[in-house]
């Protein structure tokens, strides 16, 4: 069988609706009348495992489209930016968080180049959103974090 | 409170200084926003979100809706000039206002759409002014069983109007589902789906799932075809039509008009049915079809009256019901959320400012639209063409800080990078997320007054059928799934979905 588009989706489909019928399960059903905390995600995880398994016989049915190559230099990067950014933000503040962020994200592309332009660049916009979010707009982050202080 | 007194007050409200301010400032960043290639209205707001933070309720609202249609007109502005649509609404725009960029008409097709979108825009307000008490009157009458209904038709519509598979998009719906029970049950305290942790007590946050799913997971999505990314960008001429041109055009807006306030009320249809339909019919009735496609004024003016229009009456089911009708729609009411605010036909009796506010607002932001975007048109092709090497870093930020700035929690950032790995991933499959979005603020909602109707007549399920309303919403919903069985629509909707990828 080749692996197609549809054999992922179904494939992701029933597992996660088998994990979410089986925490359902779990809480108090109730009755139709009385319904209990379980009552509605046990009807929608059963739905949701029946119709990955409809997605996944239809992908053995008709030879749907292959799956396309996936990007994992971005897929991995990107994510990995926001995360740095969320793990940063508290104790290193805000500038320097919004600085890793856009240069991890940028080194993604293939055009990146670290020369003193681009470090200048970020530098200024850095500091641009600093005035803006914090300056400007009031949101309540520390310039530097605890550790810079 | 009667429509002109009403309207006396909105004037009022939308007129103070910090409103109008506000509210030209949400029209100015979601343009400016709105243009950049493959930024549509969701990600948009949530990445301009944390700018209506800490402004009173009415300001912030009308702040946000001038984002929203800015940003719908930014789009239009995209698909003229670079045939770069920013959300699917766009596609029809691209395929005759691109045709005539290239004949070096760029100037006439925006103005076609400026035109259009500000005469739908001042139609569609009027109606919301009208019809909007009407139906929130009508609204108290509703009991849980209408409600119910109601949310499934949407549910179904926008599972219908999903590009690719039903069934997909049914999965996709029933996962958004899933999604929205995260978090505290409302009605036995029970703890649901949180995985022991006390982050996901309060639910996920909605904005959190959009900002990923659209905003990170475009991001993601685009640098795969940096390489083969060309940015042909037309230049813009004589902005002015030609008396040729108001002849042709004049017809088709109002048609487009009335198509586009119609269907922006029915839930889960929103702005991509009216903008299909408008160009449909276009073609269908106008003298001169054979250009269609080939740059036809009419195909521009008609699509973009009627996207314009429905994007103002798809406030009326959010406003008025509590329900959103598009994912956009949701995504308002989880902003509106994060205000304090619950919308529902109680909002016009209890906070008449904030409704007529808006309502007035909503046309002053169509003016300043017009009179701001055709001048500054050079300025708009400009951000428009900056290299999306430079962009992507700068969205990443902006979406992380939007984020963060809602809770200020640091969970919602990383829930972010997995919301995001997981839009990019629905794209790979082909899944649209549209239907997930809304299905995870409608969900729970349909939980509620499932519950709640079921309650009242004692485990029932018959009265979905014995109130008329509800059984007439359900034979609708049940209709469209039929529809889409049959032969004849099937190929419709392939086509004109085809044209929408």
């Amino acid at each position: 069988m080749r692996i197609g588009q549809d054999s992922i989706l179904g494939l992701f489909f029933a597992v996660t609706g088998c994990i979410a019928l089986w925490i359902s399960v779990q809480y108090p059903f109730g009755t139709a009348g009385r319904m209990g905390p379980g009552y509605f995600p046990v009807i929608i995880s059963s739905l949701l495992v029946l119709t990955g398994i409809g997605v996944l016989v239809r992908s053995i049915a008709a030879s749907g489209d292959a799956f396309p190559e996936i990007n994992w230099k971005a897929l991995i990067m990107v994510p990995a930016a926001v995360v740095v950014f969320g793990l940063a933000i508290e104790p290193l503040g805000f500038l320097p968080a919004v600085l890793l962020l856009l240069v991890l994200s940028a080194a993604t592309s293939i055009k990146f180049k670290l020369d003193w332009k681009a470090a200048v660049g970020a530098l200024v916009f850095a500091g641009l959103c600093t005035v803006l979010f914090i300056q400007l707009i009031g949101l309540p982050m520390p310039v530097l974090g605890t550790w810079l202080q | 409170m009667d429509i002109f007194n009403g309207l006396l007050l909105g004037f009022s409200t939308a007129t103070t200084f910090g409103n109008f301010l506000y509210c030209f400032l949400g029209v100015l960043l979601g343009t400016a926003v709105g243009v950049l290639p493959g930024l549509g209205p969701i990600a948009t707001i949530s990445m301009l979100l944390p700018f209506t933070f800490g402004l009173p309720v009415d300001t912030a609202l009308i702040m946000l809706a001038g984002i929203f249609y800015g940003s719908q007109y930014g789009g239009s502005t995209t698909a003229i000039l670079m045939n770069l649509p920013g959300e699917a609404s766009s596609v029809v725009t691209t395929l005759d206002g691109h045709e005539m960029a290239k004949q070096g008409k760029a100037g006439r097709a925006l103005a076609a759409a400026a035109i259009g979108s500000f005469f739908a825009g001042t139609v569609g307000t009027l109606f919301i002014a009208v019809s909007a008490p009407l139906l929130a009157s009508l609204a108290l009458t509703f009991g849980p069983a209408e409600y119910f209904s109601l949310i499934v038709l949407g549910l179904i519509t926008s599972m219908v109007l999903a590009s690719g598979s039903l069934l997909t998009a049914f999965g996709m719906a029933l996962f958004g589902v899933m999604l929205g029970m995260i978090g505290t049950d409302v009605n036995s305290g029970a703890a649901r789906f949180t995985f022991g942790t006390p982050n996901l007590l309060d639910g996920l946050d909605f904005v959190v799932v959009a900002t990923g799913v659209f905003g990170l997971g475009d991001v993601i999505a685009n640098l795969e075809n940096e390489k083969s990314r060309s940015a042909g960008l037309a230049q813009v001429s004589s902005l002015f039509p030609t008396r040729e041109d108001w002849k042709r055009m004049a017809a088709p807006i109002l048609r487009g008009t009335g198509i586009g306030v119609l269907l922006g009320v029915l839930p889960g249809a929103g702005v991509l049915l009216a903008s299909f339909s408008a160009y449909a019919l276009e073609k269908k009735v106008s003298r001169h079809s054979a250009e269609f496609g080939k740059g036809a004024i009419e195909g521009v003016a008609a699509p973009e009256a009627a996207n314009n229009a429905a994007a103002q009456t798809c406030f009326i089911p959010m406003l008025t019901l509590g329900l959103p009708g598009t994912a956009t729609m949701a995504l308002m009411i989880g902003a509106l959320v994060v205000q304090g605010v619950q919308p529902g036909p109680e909002i016009l009796t209890q906070q008449p400012a904030l409704f007529w506010g808006l309502v007035v607002s909503m046309w002053l932001g169509n003016l300043m639209l017009l009179f701001l975007n055709l001048p500054l048109v050079g300025v708009w092709a400009k951000l428009i063409s900056v290299p999306y090497h430079y962009l992507f870093p700068m969205i990443s930020v902006f979406v992380a800080i939007g984020v963060y700035s809602i809770n200020n929690s640091v969970f919602d950032v990383y829930m972010m990078a997995v919301f995001g790995v997981l839009g990019y991933f629905f794209k790979k499959v082909g899944a649209e997320p549209a239907p997930l979005i809304l299905a995870m603020i409608l969900g729970p909602m349909a939980e509620e007054y499932l519950r709640r109707a079921l309650l009242i007549s004692h485990g029932d399920a018959s009265v979905f059928f014995t109130s008329p309303l509800s059984l007439g919403t359900l034979i609708v919903a049940a209709l469209l799934l039929l529809s889409i069985v049959s032969p004849r629509f099937r190929k419709v909707r392939e086509e004109g979905l085809q044209e929408a990828d």
